[in-house]
């Protein structure tokens, strides 16, 4: 049981705060109360040297603190934006989440290019953060494109990415691999930081005989195992990574995301990055280190490469308790859509804790001079 | 034991030096299966006699098992393939535990359960008269995902069943996933939650956890888990055979199900470390599980007098 403290504590230095699923998760299992988190010697693990450490004093309260201002006073609602040009002049960087802000699995949303280019004439810089790794910075520079939007490869930033980017910055070491359940986006990302990977697509049409004296060989030299969104997810996937994690001393656990649900085609919502997560959580008992929205790391990140101010940005998306988390663990505004996964009464459900500073039906809403009528 | 010498940072688990006195205090023997009667396909010494010797004394034998891939009907044939003679009625596979659960909830007959897991959960719903769909006929099953695709799912499930299943696929998650979140009042139900299982016995595979994790990443929903730990099955057990817990020993390989399920019950517990825990397991100090005695393996139990380990 300790091992899963220890790695979630260790887990909550790199990425500061963890989602709200993952605190549900938590409670349930009966880990041992916020209280005790402090008392624990904090084991040594792999610090991103780009991540600002900031004190985050528990992760079980990481929704109720989401919801408070910084002198712990409980946060108003949410409120309608009447006023989005005192937003759009408030701030000097806008980062969008992409499915349900921008496009639905590949439908673009109304309005989306007026209101981008309006940005730009204002001199606004704009990033595009999606936990969605199975596209690499360069394919998604190409949905843009098809999408009719100019976008550079330098503006976005997807958990595949991230997934690399973090291994970089741990100087995770070249001759250790990384074994990956996922799409071909974190194998491109991978690739391209130089590190060697195994896994991927080719391993979903990998079966397994249950019989006797079978074993499954795991390659050794596995340092990490990357796990998102995997449509070709299956048992021997699930073995492999659960044996690197298990048997491979000092082998990292890392989500790319845990969404639970996602907007793979524009008709419905499909089980997430969360689930398959979740089944290497299942089969390891192990907490993730979790590089996706509402980490802070991706925000960390940018916001060094970028030369930017935290204050300076609105975040823009769908999705309470990745997005909205996200931008208000990094000390951002935030701007929630209801064009994606969010309605209105999900947002004033008593349950919900996580009140963005705005919301409005859509990105275009940006592009009002008056008030927008939801 | 007192509880307070158990919790004491000095106290360790004592061995088994007397099975005798185990024996006479009991009159009932709850065996998990994997690590404790066999490994995978394979028999694990001495088993046949220690049975024979305990029914011998009059001890009432039950079969408890996590592994929801098989039915009772379908456990007993493997027991006789082994050489065991065993009935039906002492056998309590985790697939039998989720068909007697609906049963006792009064599931309506017009509702169906969607199946992620082996043919053991599909027989024993069957036999129950609950209408089961999914479990091994969507192992092909792929998604081409597409503009506007989606898939349709029956509105009539009324509850989601999860075990360990080698047949995972994103069309059982994303088909659950679906019934979970959109059918009103939808059951998600675990038989179980074992991270890893000797499958096979040359390795520790991924187990019912697994599956069970994927659909609580994607439904943020806790499951009702019906194997053990949890108590269900031991409040069935007692029940059917008019047993008080105390004249119970739970004997099984692994902490965080077996011994655990045991304690919680209020029986006496015996740990064999035939299975997936080692002597040092046990002994860690990040280990809080206790059991009352651990031995090498069953038919430990057979000694007369100290047990060498």
């Amino acid at each position: 049981m300790l091992g899963a403290i220890t790695m979630v504590v260790a887990a909550s230095r790199t990425t500061l705060t963890l989602s709200a699923t993952h605190c549900h998760v938590l409670l349930h299992n009966n880990i041992r109360p916020a209280s005790s988190f402090q008392r624990l010697k904090i084991p040594k693990v792999a610090v991103s040297k780009t991540v600002n450490l900031r004190n985050s004093s528990s992760s079980m309260s990481v929704s109720a603190k989401a919801s408070e201002t910084s002198n712990g006073t409980p946060k108003a609602g949410a409120s309608t934006l009447h006023n989005a040009e005192e937003l759009i002049d408030s701030v000097e960087t806008f980062i969008f989440d992409c499915d349900g802000v921008i496009w639905k699995g590949d439908t673009l949303i109304d309005g989306v290019p007026e209101t981008l280019d309006m940005l730009r004439a204002k001199g606004k810089r704009l990033v595009f953060v999606t936990n969605n790794s199975t596209k690499s910075r360069k394919q998604y520079g190409k949905k843009f494109e098809t999408l009719g939007l100019t976008v550079g490869e330098e503006e976005i930033f997807a958990s595949s990415f991230a997934a690399a980017a973090y291994l970089k910055s741990i100087d995770f070491p070249k001759e250790k691999k990384v074994y990956v359940i996922g799409e071909e986006g974190i194998l491109k990302e991978l690739e391209l930081a130089g590190f060697n990977y195994l896994g991927g697509p080719e391993d979903g049409n990998k079966r397994i005989e249950l019989k006797p004296g079978f074993l499954m060989e795991h390659d050794e030299n596995v340092g990490a195992v990357v796990v998102g969104f995997d449509r070709y997810v299956n048992y021997y996937k699930t073995q492999y990574g659960t044996l690197c994690i298990r048997e491979n001393p000092g082998c990292l656990f890392i989500a790319t995301n845990c969404d639970a649900v996602t907007h793979l085609t524009d008709a419905q919502e499909w089980a997430g990055g969360g689930s398959m997560v979740g089944a290497l959580r299942g089969s390891t008992q192990r907490e993730p280190i979790v590089v996706g929205k509402p980490s802070t790391f991706m925000m960390d990140y940018l916001s060094k490469k970028f030369q930017i101010s935290k204050s300076q940005i609105c975040m823009v998306g769908d999705r309470l308790d990745t997005d909205i988390l996200f931008g208000q663990n990094g000390g951002c505004k935030t701007l929630l859509v209801l064009s994606g996964v969010t309605t209105l009464s999900m947002l004033e459900n008593p349950k919900n804790s996580i009140q963005p500073d705005f919301y409005t039906n859509k990105v275009s809403d940006l592009l009002a001079k008056k008030s927008a009528n939801v | 034991m007192t509880n307070s010498a158990k919790g004491s940072a000095n106290f360790r688990v004592p061995v088994l030096s007397n099975a005798e006195d185990l024996i006479n205090s009991v009159d009932t023997f709850i065996f998990d299966c994997d690590g404790v009667i066999w490994k995978g396909e394979t028999l694990i010494d001495g088993v046949p006699e220690t049975l024979d010797m305990l029914r011998s004394r009059g001890k009432s034998l039950v079969f408890m098992t996590n592994n929801s891939t098989k039915s009772r009907k379908q456990y007993r044939k493997k027991f006789e393939a082994l050489g065991l003679t065993v009935q039906e009625e002492e056998i309590f596979p985790s697939s039998f535990a989720a068909a007697a659960y609906l049963k006792s909830i009064d599931f309506p007959q017009e509702k169906k359960v969607y199946v992620i897991g082996g043919e053991g959960i599909l027989q024993e719903l069957e036999l129950c008269g609950i209408k089961g769909i999914g479990g091994p006929e969507d192992r092909d099953k792929t998604i081409q995902f597409g503009p506007g695709f989606f898939i349709e799912h029956d509105k009539d499930v009324g509850a989601v069943v999860v075990g360990f299943d080698q047949f995972i696929n994103f069309y059982k998650i994303q088909y659950g996933t679906l019934c979970i979140r959109e059918n009103p009042g939808c059951l998600f139900i675990a038989t179980n939650c074992d991270a890893v299982g000797h499958f096979t016995d040359a390795q520790e595979w991924a187990g019912g956890g697994s599956m069970v994790g994927a659909i609580k990443g994607s439904t943020q929903k806790e499951p009702l888990v019906l194997g053990k730990p949890s108590t269900f099955m031991m409040d069935h057990v007692s029940k059917k055979f008019e047993t008080d817990k105390s004249k119970i020993c739970m004997v099984g390989d692994r902490l965080d199900t077996d011994i655990l399920f045991g304690i919680n019950s209020g029986c006496k517990t015996l740990l064999v470390l035939s299975g997936v825990t080692t002597l040092s397991m046990l002994q860690s100090p990040e280990n809080d599980i206790q059991p009352d005695f651990y031995t090498e393996k069953v038919s430990n139990l057979l000694t007369q007098n100290d047990t060498d380990v």
